[in-house]
């Protein structure tokens, strides 16, 4: 019926994790033969209806501060409980004294390896919360908005502001800045007149100048009490704190919503000149240093996020991103590659560095980008990884890309991404398994330990991460390594592995909560057969991470080349697991488990992920980000885009990701992740233009045009960022969104072979059919 | 026009409005009343009537309309030409009691030679121990002088009655005869230094006879009476005056007057007598007409303090065309009220040279020891009756000018060869004319339309710029107020009174759609306005950072006045509350006007800043060096000058740069404590400004004087981005130009702005001889554009002849012009160099003029004379007045001093002679005066003696106005005046009210009316004695003798000594 993609069970389950491997080789060497690294894709705060919520603290091994959980021995006469990962012997405290077989804290039920904790005081991070109880902090806004756009786009960026200053709750803080040439601080406190604090968009300033400037730094002084106090000022929420200065810039949102409203009508478009010829001077980093230096004067452990509305490139001051000069045009992927972008690693350094700070303040960027041009993501790529940040790139800001979008992180309810603050992950795992690092939106917290492998991949060299934003989608990919000196332990003895993954966090409702993940798997020899291999192999999670690393070794590797690489792994995979007599590529067969994953990799080859050189670098930035932060199935998407066929003959059903599919009486429904395509055939488009949907004898062709627009629906309003939904007709010029996705198996070189009605791709790509001839002859006579 | 160069007579310049001027210094917010002119402005025609060109008090010493029989020769014109010898006794001059002191032009006085001293041994008048010296030149009445004179019966009366009026006349009657005899007893009773004897050969030598014995007694017998050994002041200083010195050179002027009965070889004779007598005795007769004053020791007279020189009030206007019979005719005094008609010269309220004959080598110039220099004032308020000035448009091509020296075309071009060609009076170059300027010349040898032209018969034109004259559009007229809300700034009411003259000064700025204004705020951090019409309420921009400062908003900072007055308005009256609870002692005043410059900077414009505070952070920020100074006694004395100085160049260099892009800063200064004047004045000075100071601020009394000096700041006719250039004929040229403004290339200044009020000194130097009998032109160039928006090119030109003779010179010396020039280079000096230097310098001026003027031109006069040349008598006065005056005088605040420096620089020839020598009226008999055509009555000398106790004085100099109630003043009178009862209520800050009584009527007349002629709305300050009030009060009264200075009559002795000493 409908594409596997679609009806998939839930893979993830409770835990939200997925393993590239289920089953894993035990030796280094084994691991390294297996040529799809040890990966598992988590997803550290998913929602799920079987989740619990413990109102209590966990308990935690005094040896490894592992915490309590269904892998655990327990001794119930001597009330102890055996940690599975280090073998600490642990005494139960007083309260569990009632312990038993059948009388079990939920921590301990084997369906609950995911299980949450909501604690008022978090003992993993007693800096944050000292002896004083203290009210949840609300998180905090900062809304940063780009002047530097045409009059229309800043209205509609301003009526964006404005409904979701209207959907944020009472007690959210909101701060705003306004920034074209020069970067204007709005003090949403002053009751007598706007007031607006205004730096100059050249300079670079540290937390401390902003400070300083703003009379808020709590040393030197000579500032204090500059400005105006309101009589009698209210204690805000972060009570408590010392900072009370921050209140002149950060209010409630109940209170602040009508000065914000009249604030954003008075808002107009920069009124910096711009010389003719050239690009308007725009100071996105230093707007964003100020906006991160004012959230440094906030309580330590508030959450908070930088909202900035960036309407084009940076050009002017730190984390500028290309010259004035309209004549020169922002850097490519070519200029790159010939490190002929010198605005690039500079604005790259800045923006390590603003996302330092953020992360040490334990806040986010959040970008909305909404430009014809680049606005630099590439350089702030960096940043809002780091901090957690999302991320959406459109043309317009009255584009509902961006509309919906934006729209969407402020919902409550079931659409709610779930925004969360401050989150830190820690992973305890067995002793044979080393941690090289995570991709994804994260930062490595630098703590050693012994699980720490000598290589790194992405956020490396810890065991424990920072995620200063995440969300229910939030999804991270850690590379495992198996301990090469792992032979002496007698392989008997310990069949399974545990890993347990430890994710506190704020959620949007100000709680603390502890998510405890703890999974198993079984150690595997390789050595004997790989049947046990094959059987635990997740090609999907396999080709995710396989995109993921590819990625990420494009960014980090200089001269690398991803479609060799890739299709030399892929070749060593297929010699390794394929069936086959050697070099005859005919009798080449690959078990089910493995029979996707070709296609998955051509896909890849032919995606905007390696095939970088068709988008510019905010696109391949944009996209990465998204690639890394999603979950394996819309990644998934992204490699390899769903196709679904309607036409009168036949229910909706998944098509071939192929030229073939196009037929005039036929719409397709194409779901690539980033733009959802309904391409209707060329019949079709006539009768549709001659409107027979209109007419009430051709209902059913009203029924058939309408069925696709429904499923994208359903497709769009589930997925942050909104995708971008194109309707064309065939051989129209929106179409190419549907034909670039498409295996090219007609091209103009074999035109005459094909069905009339179909289509043909004007391409020199090669086909699926040809890319899996060459495979199976590779593969087969490799080694 | 169709005709190049046809005149526009009705197209003068627009700011010359009757009413607005009149308005400004009329709407005075006290005691304003609309027909409060006591001139009565009515029947003036219309162009005119700005304050400050009334008659000046102080007419000078050239009667304008002498009574006959005090002139010895009546037609020689006043000015210079009369020798009037002071009668050393000086009642008989005054017998007439037609008025005060008009006749008494000149005067001898006599010091007693040393013989005398010696032969009056034994003198016959034994002198009573306990008498006031001064009692004895005092013919003035000496109301203090109470124990000596007791013994006095018949005189007392009279002197104490009298005393208050001024020099009145009746009281000096009387005196010799019935005071005189008395007198003697009273001047023995002091121990008269026997300081003097070291002194006094030098002093008495030269006197040619030996008739002066009288002197002795005075002298010898106090000495041997009084224990005393060489210090003279006790016994002298009576009252308040101590004349005295060690220096012993009052002896003789001390002796002088009380010795009548001894004079005997000339008995007293009245005036005219005495003038021809020493005019008779003068040598050469071509220079002796011009030497009219000597003071000399011919025996029989002493110096009579009343008859020396003084600075005398011409009743009338005079009537003054600039070129009479093609020949240039010397000005009026610059104090004088006058009304010119332009006859070719320019008016010499626009330039004024220091002489009016230009000598013709630099030999004879450096032999008179006087300086020639020009004082250009190019935009001066004309009187209201003169015709305005026309204005000239040449179309397309611009006005005719040289070819090679680009001088502007002007009456002196000679027109040759049938008119087609012409001489370039500055240059000499031969230039083709125009062909559409050419014109056949008449049988006269002028062009037969010369006439017609203004250009070609006036001395002051205005021509239309051409494209070739702008570097730009010509800018709008941009105001932007910069505004102190530090804390101490918003407790003192500094703010709000900023924030109200501001309020209230919106409806003056000019009209039209070329006025922009912007408003900032700052304390340690700038905060700007946007006051863009659609905006609901004004924006504030806060500039945060002070140390690399920039402005917020590229444009809507400044917006033009129509389009924000509401929220001008709005703004203006919330700003004070706002910024009430305002805890930021900071002043980040350097970043301040940088932004504000910076915001400014497309446009230039006018930066009005009012600052309450030291700059203490951000750029350019300062330290209270004066504190510190203050603190290191030993370093801070060695250098006292150094805290003169700007602490650094950072302002320099920012000021330089407003400049450039024609941003000119005023500075109002309401402040309680050290701001650093000397540093911060350096950014109006370089851009054209000025720097008003309100020290001590107070709330009650200084907002009206912020007010209406704003008022009369963005309302007085004035110009933007101007340029100014002098050219000079062959064989002159430019020294220097001091003054308010930058320059980046040696010829020509920058002023950003520049107004009716601003004067810029122009030193001239020879590079080469003039011919005797040709004239020397001077022009002066200022291209400015007007407040809406013309570009015009003001050009005045004055020629003047040439001449080898030194007599010459002296003769058509220009005082008032001289002096300004020597206070404008003292002041410039001060900073610079050790204070005594300064003063030894101003000096010297004097000496080195007067003894030229004595070796070359009055050789044959008695050494033992004084000899004052007629034009430059007063110069003694003003010179010991200038040492007395706040910049020259070691013991005042820094900053006031700092701001004297400043106050000068760009301070106009009327002006400069009442910052020195105030003038002082007064007021407690106003309505007992009957004054015909001005209500201020004359002025009395600068002198204790003529300060009564009863009497309340009014004192002004252009700035401050004191007036000083007496202690034993009338209660009724106080009642009157000032609405208190006894003299206990006088209030610290006063403020002029206007009570329903002639008295407080008149009272309140004069000062508007001295304020108009000032063009100052005068800071106001009650006074009285025992008091630091009355401390500062007295320190005006430059005549006496001080703890560090001498008396007027000490100081001539002491010129007289220096001469004697140089011809010896």
């Amino acid at each position: 019926m409908a594409a596997p993609e679609l009806v998939q069970t839930d893979p993830e389950g409770i835990e939200g994790i997925r393993m590239t491997w289920n089953n894993w080789p035990r030796t280094k060497v084994e691991a390294s033969k297996c040529v799809i690294p040890i990966a598992a894709s988590i997803q550290p705060i998913r929602p799920h209806v079987d989740l619990h919520v413990l109102p209590y603290i966990p308990l935690r091994c005094k040896s490894c501060s592992s915490v309590l959980n269904p892998f655990c021995r327990v001794d119930f006469t001597a009330l102890l409980w055996i940690c599975p990962f280090c073998f600490q012997r642990n005494h139960f405290p007083q309260h569990y004294n009632s312990i038993s077989q059948t009388n079990l804290p939920a921590e301990l039920y084997p369906n609950f390896s995911s299980i949450e904790y909501a604690i008022p005081n978090y003992p993993q991070n007693p800096q944050n919360y000292n002896s004083v109880p203290v009210v949840p902090p609300t998180p905090i806004y900062l809304f940063v908005i780009d002047t530097c756009v045409i009059e229309e786009e800043l209205d509609f960026a301003k009526s964006a502001l404005k409904r979701a200053i209207g959907m944020l709750p009472d007690n959210a803080m909101v701060g705003f800045i306004s920034y074209g040439t020069q970067v204007q601080l709005h003090e949403l406190g002053f009751l007598e007149m706007s007031k607006v604090y205004v730096f100059r968009g050249s300079k670079e300033l540290s937390k401390d100048q902003v400070l300083e400037q703003l009379g808020l730094s709590s040393t030197g002084g000579r500032r204090a009490g500059t400005g105006v106090q309101k009589p009698g000022g209210q204690l805000s929420p972060t009570a408590g704190s010392v900072n009370t200065g921050i209140n002149r810039f950060l209010l409630p949102a109940s209170e602040c919503e009508y000065t914000l409203n009249s604030l954003l009508d008075e808002l107009g478009t920069d009124q910096w000149p711009v010389a003719p010829g050239n690009r308007a001077l725009r100071c996105t980093g230093v707007a964003l240093s100020v906006a991160a230096g004012l959230l440094g004067a906030s309580t330590v452990g508030t959450g908070a996020r930088i909202i900035a509305l960036v309407g084009g490139p940076c050009t002017e001051g730190p984390g500028a991103i290309g010259s004035k000069d309209l004549s020169d045009p922002v850097r490519s992927h070519k200029d790159l590659d010939k490190d002929a972008a010198p605005f690039f690693k500079k604005s790259v350094h800045f923006y390590e560095e603003l996302g330092k700070q953020l992360v040490s303040q334990g806040h986010v960027l959040d970008v909305f980008a909404s430009a014809l041009d680049q606005v630099g993501i590439a350089e702030m790529k960096v940043a809002i990884e780091r901090t957690g940040g999302l991320v959406v790139l459109a043309e317009s800001f009255g584009h509902s890309v961006f509309k919906d979008s934006f729209k969407h992180i402020f919902e409550d309810g079931e659409q709610s991404l779930g925004l969360s603050f401050n989150g830190t992950l820690e992973i305890n795992c067995s002793k044979e398994i080393k941690i090289q690092g995570i991709l994804g939106p994260c930062t490595s917290l630098e703590k050693k330990g012994p699980a720490v492998a000598n290589t790194a991949i992405g956020q490396g060299n810890t065991t424990a991460w920072k995620m200063c934003g995440l969300d229910r989608n939030t999804c991270l990919t850690v590379f495992f390594d198996v301990s090469s000196s792992e032979k002496s332990d007698p392989s008997g003895t310990n069949p399974q592995l545990y890993i347990q993954f430890l994710t506190s966090y704020q959620s949007s409702d100000g709680q603390t909560r502890l998510r405890v993940t703890t999974v198993t798997r079984r150690w595997v020899d390789s050595a004997v057969g790989t049947e046990d291999l094959v059987q635990g192999f997740d090609q999907e999670a396999a080709a995710v991470v396989m995109a993921r690393l590819v990625s990420y070794k494009m960014e980090m590797e200089e001269a690398f080349d991803a479609t060799r690489w890739l299709d030399r792994n892929l070749i060593r995979l297929c010699s390794k697991f394929g069936d086959y007599r050697k070099d005859d590529p005919t009798s080449f067969t690959l078990n089910p488990s493995f029979s996707l994953f070709p296609q998955f990799m051509f896909n890849l080859r032919r995606s905007q992920f390696v095939q970088v050189f068709n988008n510019s670098p905010d696109e391949t930035a944009y996209f990465r980000i998204l690639l890394n932060r999603e979950i394996i199935s819309n990644a998934t998407v992204m490699i390899q885009p769903s196709l679904i066929s309607y036409s009168f003959n036949s229910l909706p059903a998944p098509a071939l990701l192929d030229v073939s599919s196009i037929a005039a009486d036929r719409i397709l429904l194409l779901d690539s992740y980033f733009s959802v395509v309904i391409f209707h055939g060329m019949t079709i488009a006539q009768w549709r233009n001659m409107g027979y949907q209109n007419q009430p004898e051709h209902q059913a062709f009203a029924h058939l045009l309408q069925a696709p627009h429904d499923d994208a629906q359903l497709i769009v309003r589930d997925r942050f960022p909104v995708p971008r939904l194109v309707v064309c007709d065939q051989h129209g010029s929106q179409a190419r969104f549907l034909l670039a996705k498409l295996n090219p198996s007609a091209t103009y070189s074999n035109v005459h072979e094909m069905a009339a009605g179909s289509d043909v791709i004007f391409t020199d790509d090669v086909s699926l059919q040809v890319f899996i001839d060459h495979l199976q002859r590779l593969a087969v006579q490799a080694s | 026009m169709a005709t190049p160069g046809g005149p526009r007579p009705g197209n003068f310049p627009p700011n010359y409005s009757t009413n607005t001027l009149a308005n400004n210094m009329q709407n005075l917010q006290i005691n304003q009343q609309q027909s409060n002119n006591p001139r009565g402005d009515a029947p003036r025609p219309p162009h005119a009537a700005p304050p400050g060109q009334q008659p000046q008090p102080f007419g000078g010493n050239r009667p304008r309309a002498p009574p006959p029989g005090v002139f010895p020769r009546g037609p020689v014109p006043t000015n210079g030409a009369s020798q009037t010898t002071l009668p050393w006794n000086p009642a008989s001059t005054l017998t007439s009691p037609s008025s005060v002191f008009q006749p008494p032009p000149s005067f001898i006085m006599r010091t007693p030679p040393p013989v005398a001293l010696a032969s009056s041994a034994g003198g016959p008048v034994p002198p009573p121990p306990g008498a006031a010296p001064l009692t004895g030149p005092g013919t003035r009445p000496q109301p203090f002088i109470s124990a000596p004179l007791t013994s006095v019966p018949p005189v007392l009366p009279q002197m104490s009655t009298s005393g208050p009026s001024n020099n009145g006349p009746t009281a000096f009657s009387s005196w010799p005869s019935q005071g005189g005899p008395h007198f003697p007893p009273a001047m023995a009773g002091t121990p008269q230094p026997p300081a003097g004897p070291p002194q006094l050969p030098t002093l008495m030598t030269s006197g040619p006879s030996a008739q002066p014995l009288q002197m002795r007694p005075y002298f010898r017998s106090p000495a041997g009476a009084s224990p005393v050994t060489g210090q003279p002041a006790p016994p002298f200083s009576a009252p308040t005056q101590s004349m005295h010195q060690p220096s012993g050179s009052p002896h003789g002027m001390q002796a002088w007057p009380p010795q009548p009965g001894q004079v005997a070889p000339h008995p007293p004779v009245p005036g005219p007598m005495q003038q021809q007598r020493m005019y008779g005795m003068l040598p050469a007769p071509p220079p002796l007409p011009n030497q009219s004053m000597s003071l000399s020791h011919t025996g029989q007279s002493k110096i009579d303090p009343n008859q020396i020189p003084r600075p005398i009030r011409s009743s009338s206007v005079i009537i003054h065309e600039t070129r009479q019979g093609n020949q240039s005719s010397p000005p009026p005094p610059a104090t004088s009220d006058y009304i010119v008609k332009d006859t070719g010269n320019c008016s010499p309220r626009h330039m004024r040279c220091t002489i009016n004959q230009i000598p013709c080598t630099v030999d004879v110039l450096s032999t008179s020891s006087m300086q020639l220099a020009l004082l250009v004032q190019p935009l001066a308020l004309p009187h209201p009756s003169e015709e305005p000035i026309q204005v000239v448009d040449f179309g397309e091509n611009g006005p005719v000018r040289c070819s090679r020296c680009k001088g502007y075309i002007n009456p002196f071009m000679k027109f040759i060869d049938q008119g087609r060609r012409f001489i370039c009076n500055l240059c000499g170059f031969t230039d083709e004319t125009p062909s559409d300027y050419h014109c056949n010349l008449g049988p006269d040898g002028r062009r037969r339309d010369a006439d017609e032209r203004p250009e070609l018969c006036r001395g002051t034109v205005e021509f239309v710029a051409t494209k070739e004259y702008m570097v730009r559009e010509p800018m709008p007229a941009v105001f932007f107020f910069l505004i102190d809300v530090s804390m101490s700034a918003i407790q003192t009411g500094a703010t709000a009174a900023a924030c109200s003259a501001i309020n209230q000064v919106i409806d003056d700025l000019p009209e039209g759609p070329r006025t922009m204004v912007g408003i900032a705020t700052f304390d340690s951090s700038i905060h700007f306005y946007n006051l863009k019409r659609a905006l609901q309420q004004p924006l504030m921009l806060i500039v945060p950072d002070v140390q690399d400062v920039y402005t917020p908003l590229q444009s809507d900072i400044i917006v033009h006045l129509s389009e924000c007055r509401q929220h001008l308005e709005l703004l203006l009256e919330s700003i004070p509350t706002m910024f009430q609870n305002n805890r930021t002692t900071d002043s980040a005043f350097g970043a301040a006007i940088k932004a504000a410059f910076l915001a400014m900077k497309s446009s230039g414009g006018k930066l009005l800043v009012f600052q309450s505070v030291l700059s203490s952070i951000g750029i350019g920020s300062l330290s209270a060096r004066e504190a510190e100074g203050r603190s290191n006694k030993t370093a801070g004395e060695k250098e006292a000058q150094k805290l003169l100085q700007p602490v650094d160049k950072t302002l320099k260099t920012m000021a330089i740069e407003f400049a450039e892009y024609q941003v000119c800063v005023d500075l109002f200064i309401t402040t309680q404590t050290y701001v650093d004047i000397a540093s911060i004045s350096v950014v109006t000075r370089t851009t054209g400004g000025q720097v008003y100071y309100y020290y001590p601020f107070s709330a009650l009394s200084d907002p009206a004087k912020l007010y209406n000096d704003l008022r009369w700041n963005v309302t007085r006719p004035q110009g933007f981005e101007a340029v100014m250039r002098v050219r000079c004929s062959q064989g002159i040229q430019v020294q220097e130009y001091f003054g308010n403004f930058c320059k980046r290339i040696p010829t020509d200044v920058d002023l950003p702005a520049i107004d009716c009020n601003k004067t810029i000194m122009v030193t001239l130097k020879h590079d080469d001889k003039l011919q005797e009998g040709s004239e020397c032109a001077f022009q002066c160039a200022l291209l400015y554009t007007t407040v809406y928006g013309q570009r015009r090119i003001r050009v005045s030109t004055l020629s003047l002849p040439c001449t080898t003779m030194l007599s010459n010179l002296f003769r058509s010396a220009d005082l008032d012009t001289q002096f300004a020039c020597v206070l404008k280079q003292v002041a410039s000096e001060i900073p610079s160099a050790p204070l005594t230097q300064v003063r030894e310098q101003a000096t010297n001026v004097c000496i080195n003029i007067l003894h030229s003027y004595r070796k070359f031109c009055a050789t044959a006069s008695s050494s033992g004379q004084l000899i004052l040349p007629e034009a430059l008598k007063l110069l003694p006065l003003y010179t010991l007045a200038l040492l007395k005056s706040i910049g020259l005088r070691a013991d005042g605040r820094v900053d006031d001093r700092s701001f004297w420096i400043n106050y000068v620089s760009p301070l106009s020839t009327p002006l400069a002679i009442p910052l020195v020598y105030p003038r002082m009226i007064t007021i407690h008999d106003l309505d007992e005066k009957d004054l015909d055509d001005s209500p201020i009555p004359s002025p009395v000398p600068l002198s204790s003696e003529d300060i009564s106790d009863e009497g309340i004085y009014l004192l002004e100099n252009g700035e401050d106005c004191l007036i000083y109630v007496g202690n034993s003043a009338s209660p009724d009178i106080l009642q009157q005046l000032f609405g208190i009862s006894s003299i206990e209520e006088i209030p610290n800050q006063y403020v002029l009210q206007q009570y329903d009584n002639p008295l407080s009527k008149k009272l309140n007349d004069v000062v508007n009316e001295i304020r108009r002629q000032r063009c100052s709305y005068l800071r106001l300050k009650l006074c009285r004695k025992g008091d630091p009030s009355g401390m500062m009060f007295f320190s005006y009264m430059v005549e006496d003798k001080t703890p560090s200075g001498l008396s007027y009559v000490e100081f001539l002795v002491h010129i007289h000594r220096q001469i004697q000493s140089k011809m010896a």
